[in-house]
């Protein structure tokens, strides 16, 4: 087997999602390290969820992921797709209520809530999808934030008090024992990562697939992708259903794991959050999303903790320095870089197995 | 000498390689036709001579000056009038402040107004009307006039006849002829009678690269060339 | 070549129309249907105020919104911090109003630090050789040494100024001062430390930033200009005259008829507003042109940044701009008759039988009306109108024609912020100041352009006054409360419904007309 033939041959499964698969293994260990080495508490604390840094940086890690889905659903509509939405905060804040008002008010169970917000979620991005033909760009962008700031004003208003808890936020939200974000933590950890682990696996085949070929097909050039014969707006709908459906599941975690749900995850601001972590990691990326979800939440986290009132200052100026000098985000500007050294790479391959190339 | 010569010039749009060598001369008083066939690169040949695509290799030489590092309001200002192949007349201007637009310096409109109103009486009639409801002759002929506005000392002129009647063609060929007598004139054209009666020189786009040149006298006899680029398929 | 050069008679002119805009005739007609429906439910005195109160609000949206169309339709970019540009006019409209003490300290340091950066083309050799080392890292080490320098130097310079973690020295106090006459200057700073010191090392360190910066594109002559030397000579002049006279300038300000102080305060605002606009543009737009995203969301991180800056320097609470005196009065021969009072110094007027508030509902009109004309002469009538209304359509052939697209650009930058702080300084007195106003005004400037068609300026007056007249009415019946045959209690519309309403305008209006009532298609 020849050098030329490592560089072609496709690699295993295994050795494809090898980081992938460390960070599996960095997460279950992560709270048993730092029960150990910071807390200086045995093992056991962490599956009997005593108090300390562990099951707290554990909640911290929760809130990572519940981010991580919303901002990766956010790139696929606008990273993949190019979809200019600027309602987006709308999918997960319909998630986030539906459950909480299915759980609280209807009494349901976990599993027959998570169906019903599952379909909402696909009635939510038919909403989205009726407009689509109609106006494009930032009159996409100004319909989506108009329809996400009605939902957030119905959230918010005294009509419907007794179910969103108005103003002040949905409260009192019953979670099922075994999955109680308190008493269960460390279960609530394991399932939250799961959760993240599945839908990015799913994520990755469907932007490999020929459906998220021609997505991208459709946001680099529209026109061509109609000449060719796509129905661009059936696959435009498809990924705004399956992004909703993923925003609407990190609103469902979120309301499980907060104890209070505050109409603000329907604001713009909210929208801005999530496109604010695709750049961090790098629009179109998708694994950019989870990057861009951990080292926002965290430096929001200790920005606050460490600069309090400047906190946001710093956030804003941080945002313009990363969107002048780090255009890829974090994962883009790696690939480029992990790029040229695999072109590298195969150049040597080649000089080696003596092979003229260009 | 030559006014205008290129070198080597290579321009990328986005992550294509639209030209891959292309070298030219056009010497002061001459017109030359620039052919080839449809994404040849002749469009954006003029396009990087105006600097509206950055170039990415080769030099770009005006009148002795370098010339491609420069804006394309620099280039312009040079004294190189540009008309665009889908005409670009301004929708919400009138025909007039479509001339005026145009004007580099203060009263270049009122010195040109009566030679442009002499090579297209049309435009004196419509002055007032949007540039909008001018029929493509007329906003041919508006566009020309445009580049008539400032001193150029270079036209580069995309398409003059694309699509337009035979009557105006005429019409068209003998406003260039005129304007010739005291500007130099790069031309892209794709009907070959039209460019083989008004240029003295040619010069041939193939894939991005220049590919042949000469006198235009000869090129009308050389029946192997221009199957070769020029006819269809 | 046989175009008809007649006239087209009126009719002709009618059916015209109506084949090609008819979608937008009968929707134009069908919102006129229903304001006019909106306006009928009221008490005949009742509709006049709420016109006007509509108007009103539409001015104040109109002024931001006009910007945003122009700067979007021209350069592509929406520009998301124009609220925040708004709101932070509004800011420094009141400081110049209220505290000239602190806005005379303010703009000394200011003055000099213009001084070097005037002088542009002097630093073109040393640009030069700091280019030559290669990477343009070494360019932003020294602008941030100038930043740290002149941060430094700043600090030494006296600054009277309030402290809103204080209620008796924060802005809220001071408004209330004004309006009771107690307002008193601030006392006076001192320097740091040696004055000439402190003038020196900022103009050290302004000219090093200066350098830095040039050294990103020092091509051009190192000779500055006549009127570069100008302008550096007298702002220097300027500032230094500012330290030296400083206690008769502020006597002599908190003297001023207070009216008079409120005209200056907004011309000061906007000036110093369209310079950050530029700024904006130069530093953080033009580094964007083709990835228009990127814009979107550097301006919203500026927008972040404004906002945190507002809330630390004045303070998170809301608080109340004075009105100017002239339309404040009230007592003897107040209210005013009829229009011809506008300026007899009442605060309201009695005209129709309502009473109108001269402030809120005619002088803010006013200006609104002004502004319009003034903007659509300019674009009508001269030549940067040309340029800007050619540049909507087709920016690369108005640079092939050689005009200079980027000074237009920044130009229309510069007026787009200079009129949001306009709006600013004009809604202060009516609606208050907050870190959060600019981001509310924005979301109603948008709505109106999209209403009105996003790049056009006349649909942008349109809009904004549609949305305005419409929230007017929610407002007013949310207090008298709708009748509706099937409820009992007349339906009183809640407070959100005000934006949910013109929310839902937009969307219906989006739907029917993807390009707004006055908007062109897209080429």
């Amino acid at each position: 087997m020849s050098l030329v033939d490592l560089a072609t041959t496709r690699k295993p499964w295994i050795v494809r999602h090898r980081l992938l698969l460390l960070g599996v293994l960095a997460a279950v260990l992560f709270p048993f390290v730092i029960a150990i080495v910071v807390d200086g508490a045995p093992i056991s604390a962490v599956w009997e969820n005593a108090d300390g840094n562990a099951k707290f940086l554990q909640g911290l890690a929760i809130e990572v992921v519940v981010l991580a889905l919303y901002a990766m659903s956010y790139d696929l509509v606008l990273g993949v797709s190019g979809l200019l939405s600027f309602g987006h905060a709308m999918f997960f804040a319909v998630g986030a209520y539906s459950l909480g008002i299915l759980l609280k008010s209807a009494g349901l169970g976990l599993v027959p809530s998570l169906l019903i917000v599952m379909g909402i979620a696909v009635l939510v991005a038919l909403l989205f999808a009726v407009v689509l033909p109609r106006v494009k760009g930032i009159g996409f962008a100004l319909v989506t934030l108009g329809l996400a700031s009605v939902t957030g004003i119905i959230i918010s208003s005294s009509e419907f008090k007794d179910y969103t808890g108005a103003d002040v936020g949905l409260q009192g939200v019953p979670s099922p024992d075994w999955l109680n974000p308190t008493d269960q933590r460390f279960r609530f950890y394991l399932v939250s990562m799961g959760v993240l682990v599945l839908v990015y696996l799913l994520y990755q085949r469907l932007v490999d697939s020929p459906t998220g070929k021609v997505l991208v097909a459709v946001r680099d050039n529209e026109d061509r992708a109609l000449m060719l014969g796509y129905s661009t707006f059936w696959y435009k709908t498809f990924a705004l259903i399956v992004a909703s459906m993923t925003a609407a599941l990190a609103g469902s975690l979120h309301t499980l794991y907060q104890p209070i749900v505050t109409p603000e995850v329907a604001g713009l601001g909210f929208t801005v959050a999530a496109l604010l972590m695709i750049l961090i990691g790098g629009v179109g990326t998708v694994s950019g999303a989870i990057v861009g979800a951990a080292v926002f939440r965290l430096t929001e986290f200790y920005l606050d903790r460490w600069f309090e009132g400047l906190s946001n200052l710093l956030i804003g100026a941080g945002y313009i320095l990363l969107v002048l000098f780090l255009p890829y985000g974090i994962v883009g500007t790696w690939r480029t870089r992990s790029n040229r050294i695999g072109e590298g790479r195969s150049r040597l391959a080649r000089l080696l197995s003596g092979s003229k190339g260009e | 000498m030559s006014l205008l010569s290129l070198e080597a010039v290579n321009t990328h749009i986005g992550q294509y390689h639209i030209l891959q060598g292309v070298d030219l001369e056009v010497g002061a008083g001459e017109i030359v036709a620039m052919l080839g066939r449809n994404g040849a690169g002749k469009t954006t040949t003029l396009k990087t001579i105006m600097g509206l695509h950055p170039r990415t290799g080769g030099t770009v030489t005006f009148d002795g000056e370098e010339i491609g590092e420069l804006r394309p309001y620099e280039v312009a200002s040079l004294g190189i009038g540009y008309v665009p192949e889908n005409r670009a007349i301004f929708a919400d201007l009138s025909v007039e402040e479509n001339l005026r637009i145009a004007e580099r310096e203060r009263g270049d409109l009122a010195r040109s107004i009566d030679f442009i109103h002499d090579l297209f009486p049309d435009l004196a009639r419509l002055a007032e009307l949007p540039g909008t409801s001018l029929s493509g002759g007329q906003q041919q002929m508006l566009a020309v006039a445009r580049a008539l506005v400032p001193e150029n000392r270079l036209l580069l002129i995309d398409e003059p006849s694309e699509g337009l009647a035979p009557v105006i063609i005429e019409q068209m060929m003998e406003a260039i002829r005129s304007i010739s007598s005291d500007t130099t004139v790069l031309l892209v054209e794709q009907n070959f009678v039209v460019a083989s009666r008004l240029a003295q020189q040619y010069v041939i786009l193939e894939e991005g690269r220049s590919v042949a040149g000469g006198a235009m006298a000869d090129l009308v006899d050389d029946d192997e060339t221009i199957n070769r680029y020029l006819g269809a398929g | 070549m046989t175009t008809a050069t007649a006239k087209p008679s009126l009719g002709d002119r009618w059916s015209k129309a109506w084949t090609r805009d008819r979608r937008r005739i009968i929707v134009a007609a069908v919102v006129a249907a229903l304001l006019v429906i909106g306006l009928g439910g009221l008490d005949p005195e009742d509709w006049f105020v709420t016109i006007m109160r509509g108007l009103a609000t539409g001015a104040i949206t109109f002024l931001v919104a006009s910007g945003l169309s122009l700067i979007l339709g021209l350069m592509d970019v929406l520009n998301l911090a124009h609220g925040e540009l708004f709101m932070l006019g509004a800011y420094l409209g009141w400081t110049a109003y209220i505290r000239p003490d602190t806005t005379v300290d303010l703009l000394a340091p200011i003055l000099i630090t213009i001084a070097p950066f005037a002088l542009w083309a002097l630093w073109r050799p040393l640009g030069r050789k700091v280019a030559a080392l290669g990477s343009r890292w070494a360019g932003w080490l020294l602008v941030a040494v100038g930043l740290g320098g002149w941060w430094w130097a700043w600090r030494l310079f006296p600054l009277a100024i309030w402290d809103p973690s204080v209620y008796a020295e924060s802005p809220i106090t001071f408004s209330l001062a004004f309006d009771i006459g107690t307002l008193v200057p601030l006392p006076a700073g001192t320097f740091g430390g040696p004055a000439l010191i402190a003038v020196l090392a900022m103009l050290v360190a302004a000219s090093i930033a200066a350098v830095g910066l040039v050294s990103f594109n020092p091509t051009g002559s190192p000779r500055p200009s006549a009127k570069g030397i100008g302008a550096s000579i007298v702002a220097l002049a300027a500032g230094l005259s500012i330290l030296a006279w400083r206690e008769g300038l502020v006597e002599g300000l908190f003297a001023m008829n207070p009216t008079l102080r409120f005209f200056l305060a907004g011309i000061v605002s906007v000036i110093v507003i369209s310079a950050i606009g530029a700024g904006v543009e130069v530093a953080l737009i033009r580094p964007l042109y083709d990835r228009p995203i990127y814009q979107l969301m550097i301006t919203l991180g500026f927008g972040f940044i404004l906002i945190e800056l507002v809330r630390e320097v004045w303070g998170r609470p809301e608080f109340t701009m004075p009105k100017p005196p002239a339309f404040n009065g009230i007592g003897e021969g107040c209210p005013g008759q009829g229009i011809g009072d506008l300026f007899s110094g009442c605060s309201t007027i009695e005209m129709f039988g309502a009473r109108i508030r001269t402030y809120n509902e005619l002088f803010i009109v006013g200006i609104g009306i002004i502004v319009l004309v003034g903007v659509s002469l300019l674009i009508k009538r001269t030549r940067i109108g040309m340029v800007i209304r050619a540049g909507v359509q087709d920016r690369h052939m108005v640079e092939a024609l050689g005009v200079n697209v980027r000074v237009v650009f920044m130009g229309v930058f510069a007026m787009g912020a200079g009129l949001a702080a306009l709006g600013g300084v004009l809604a202060g007195p009516s609606i208050g100041l907050s870190p959060e106003m600019g981001g509310r005004l924005l979301l109603s400037a948008l709505i109106a352009l999209a209403i009105g068609g996003l790049t056009s300026f006349p649909g942008a007056a349109v809009g904004a006054v549609l949305v305005g007249i419409l929230q007017q009415i929610i407002i007013r019946y949310g207090q008298t409360g709708i009748p509706l045959p099937w409820l009992e209690e007349p339906f009183k519309p809640s407070p959100p419904l005000v934006p949910a309403s013109t929310v839902l305008l937009m969307i219906v209006i989006l739907l029917v007309l993807p390009n707004g009532l006055l908007g062109k298609a897209e080429h």
